[in-house]
This record gives C-alpha cells, sequence and structure tokens, in this order.
C-alpha cells in the first residue's frame, strides 16, 4: 500500500490538515494501522466524522495560522497531508509542510488539476480525484468491454 | 510597466486609477462582474471578467511576462496561489500581495512572493511608533524594517542644543541626513550648530534607534 510502515524506528507522525470525508477517513485508517495521528480542523463539529476506534489527537483551529501548525507538531511530522475542501488551501499548507518546515511525505488533495503545475520541483505528491476516477472508469469500461465481447464470440484481444 | 491587478475593491479601483496616471499599462481580473463593469467605465484599463483562482483565467487575459501583478483578494490562500501562478507559471517577474494573517507574511516570502504587504502588520507598527514617542519625534521604517528613519525636534533642553555635530557621540550605523531648518534643508557638516527648533532627519539601524534618540532628544 501507499503507506507502508517500513520504518518502525521512527514515531510515524502523521498530521492532517481538514477533517472532511477523505481527512476523517483517512485519519481513521492510519490510526488504526498504528500511526500517531494529528487532525486539525476549524471547525470543531467536523470530528464527528472520525470513526469510534481513531486514537490521535483532535486539535480546533485554522491550519493556514502557521502557529496553528506548530501547535499541531508539524516540526516532528513524517507525513503531512492537506485534505481542506479548497485547492489554494491545500495548496499553500503543503508547500508550508515542505519548503518551510521539510515535512518529509507531503501529500494534497486537488480538485483541479491545474493546481499542481505550481508545485513542480517540490516534494509533494498530489492526490487528484477527477484523475483517479477517470482511471478507475476506464478500467471498469476496458473490464466491461472485454466481457461484452467474449458474449459475442470470443473476439478477445 | 504591464501590471495585473487581481481581485480586490476600492482598493483595486484606487490603484488602477494612480497607475494609470503613471502611465502604465494595466490588465485587470475580477470575479464580479458588477464590479468589473464598474471598473471598466471608470478606467481606460482592459478589465476581464474571471475566476482568479484558475490558471485558465490569467492565460485569456494573456499577462504572461508581465513586469508585475497585484494580488488584491480578501483570502491569503488565493493570493498565493495567484502569486505562484504568476511568477512560477506567467514568467510575471514581481508578485506584490496583500496579505490578511500578519503572520502570513514571513510564509509569503519564503514562499516566493516578492512583496507581501499586510494593513494590520503596518497599523501594528504605526501604533506600536505613536505610542512610544512623544510629539516631537516621528518614525518610519524603510526596506522592509531594515531602516529607520527617525526626525526629531530639537528643543532648549534637548542635550545637543547649541553643540556642533562634532561634539555629538551618535551610536554606530547611523547617519545625520539633513536638518530642516525654517522650513529649509541644511545639508550638515561638522561645524554645524544645532539650534532650537531644528528637525534632525536621522537614518539608522532599527537596533540602535533608542539610543539615538536619547543622544538627540534626551530621555524619553
Amino acid at each position: 500500500m501507499f503507506f507502508k510502515n517500513k520504518d518502525h524506528k521512527k514515531e510515524n507522525l502523521v498530521l492532517i490538515a481538514g477533517c472532511g470525508r477523505l481527512g476523517g477517513s483517512l485519519a481513521g485508517v492510519l490510526s488504526d494501522r498504528g500511526y500517531n495521528v494529528t487532525i486539525v480542523d476549524k471547525d470543531a463539529e467536523s470530528f464527528r466524522k472520525l470513526p469510534p476506534t481513531f486514537t490521535g489527537f483532535q486539535m480546533e483551529g485554522d491550519a493556514t495560522d502557521i502557529d496553528v501548525l506548530i501547535n499541531s507538531g508539524i516540526e516532528k511530522a513524517d507525513i503531512f497531508m492537506a485534505t481542506a475542501n479548497e485547492d489554494n488551501i491545500n495548496s499553500m499548507l503543503a508547500q508550508i509542510a515542505s519548503v518551510i518546515f521539510g515535512v518529509e511525505k507531503v501529500y494534497a488533495r486537488f480538485y483541479d488539476t491545474d493546481k499542481q503545475n505550481v508545485l513542480k520541483g517540490l516534494n509533494i505528491q498530489a492526490i487528484l480525484p477527477s484523475s483517479l476516477s477517470i482511471e478507475e472508469f476506464e478500467k471498469m469500461n476496458a473490464a466491461d468491454e472485454l466481457s461484452e465481447e467474449g458474449k459475442e464470440g470470443g473476439r478477445l484481444l | 510597466m504591464r501590471i495585473a491587478i487581481v481581485g480586490g475593491r476600492s482598493k483595486a479601483d484606487f490603484l488602477i486609477g494612480s497607475l494609470l496616471k503613471k502611465g502604465h499599462k494595466i490588465v485587470v481580473i475580477n470575479n464580479d462582474a458588477g464590479y468589473c463593469k464598474y471598473l471598466a467605465g471608470r478606467h481606460k484599463a482592459l478589465v476581464y471578467n474571471a475566476d482568479p483562482r484558475k490558471q485558465y483565467s490569467f492565460e485569456d487575459a494573456q499577462v504572461q511576462g508581465f513586469d508585475l501583478i497585484i494580488a488584491l483578494t480578501p483570502s491569503d490562500t488565493d493570493n498565493l496561489y495567484i502569486c505562484q501562478v504568476a511568477k512560477r507559471i506567467l514568467r510575471i517577474k514581481r508578485a506584490v500581495a496583500i496579505v490578511i494573517n500578519p503572520k502570513n507574511v514571513e510564509v509569503f516570502k519564503k514562499l516566493g512572493v516578492n512583496t507581501p504587504i499586510s494593513a494590520t502588520y503596518m497599523l501594528a507598527n504605526i501604533i506600536e511608533q505613536a505610542s512610544t514617542f512623544d510629539v516631537n519625534i516621528n518614525s518610519v521604517s524603510i526596506e522592509q524594517d531594515q531602516i529607520v528613519l527617525t526626525e526629531i525636534l530639537v528643543r532648549e533642553v534637548s542635550p545637543v542644543c547649541g553643540k556642533a555635530l562634532k561634539e555629538l557621540s551618535l551610536p554606530d550605523k547611523t547617519i545625520l541626513s539633513g536638518i530642516l531648518r525654517a522650513g529649509e534643508l541644511v545639508a550638515p557638516t561638522k561645524e554645524t550648530v544645532f539650534e532650537n527648533g531644528d528637525k534632525l532627519i536621522l537614518l539608522s539601524d532599527p537596533s540602535v534607534q533608542q539610543s539615538v534618540i536619547i543622544s538627540v532628544a534626551g530621555g524619553l
């Protein structure tokens, strides 16, 4: 998987900014796998999206305020994920994590695929839901075509 | 210069007017259609109604290679994005942005915005200066707080009154730039004697400003 726990010596501190569907679910998954997760959101209500098994920390605050990031432990984080619901917020947060605090692995979700253009050359991985959906669609479509062609008389490629 | 002004309302309106007067070529990008109409009616500038959070808006407005971009939206994150698209993709030479949260001034500089401007930051400085100094002393910071310009009124009780410049021991990193005497600027020489009513204009490092004030005007 994408975050395989290779190095057990590290504390594997993960900081997630934005507790929406993506941020909240990722926090749950990583916390279940033994990562030390802190999740930040400016709306305390949003922490209701965290699964009951979540054992990490919840920080209420605006992650675009650098002091909130410092209080959430960005200086020690091994992984930072920007999952706020605005692309430009994620872009700024990911750059703060990577360029200013030197976080080793930085991920950011962007709805607009153009947003990754300004991050060229930086150590930031873009997660693009629209591209992922297209890839998934093409896989499903290819599988469907294969099975239909199969039925019509074995014209398999 | 060719200048792009992005977002903003009254700030944009004022800036467009003042930059056009100085002969610059202005392109405006604003996402408020009504305000675009207003700006287009008032100024001889190209006005585009487009979303400044989208890269293609800048490409449509053809601002590639401009000399300066000014980001005036009310969101720090949007202003940062605008400046980065400008510098990294559109090859615009300089980027200036207003910053709402004063803590972001440093963040913006580290992420490549040449001149982040925070009204709160500047206001805090002015208030601090106004509350520290008495009415006979004025102070302005220049070059992003690296140099401070201090204007001090000499009175009969001031330690420098009646003394010549050569008798004065000013701290290091301090330059007496000029004396305003009866409304005229006097270039100081070593022999110049300070009189009651002179205004001394001094440039110095911010760290020695307090000792400059004390040596010229006495204790506060």
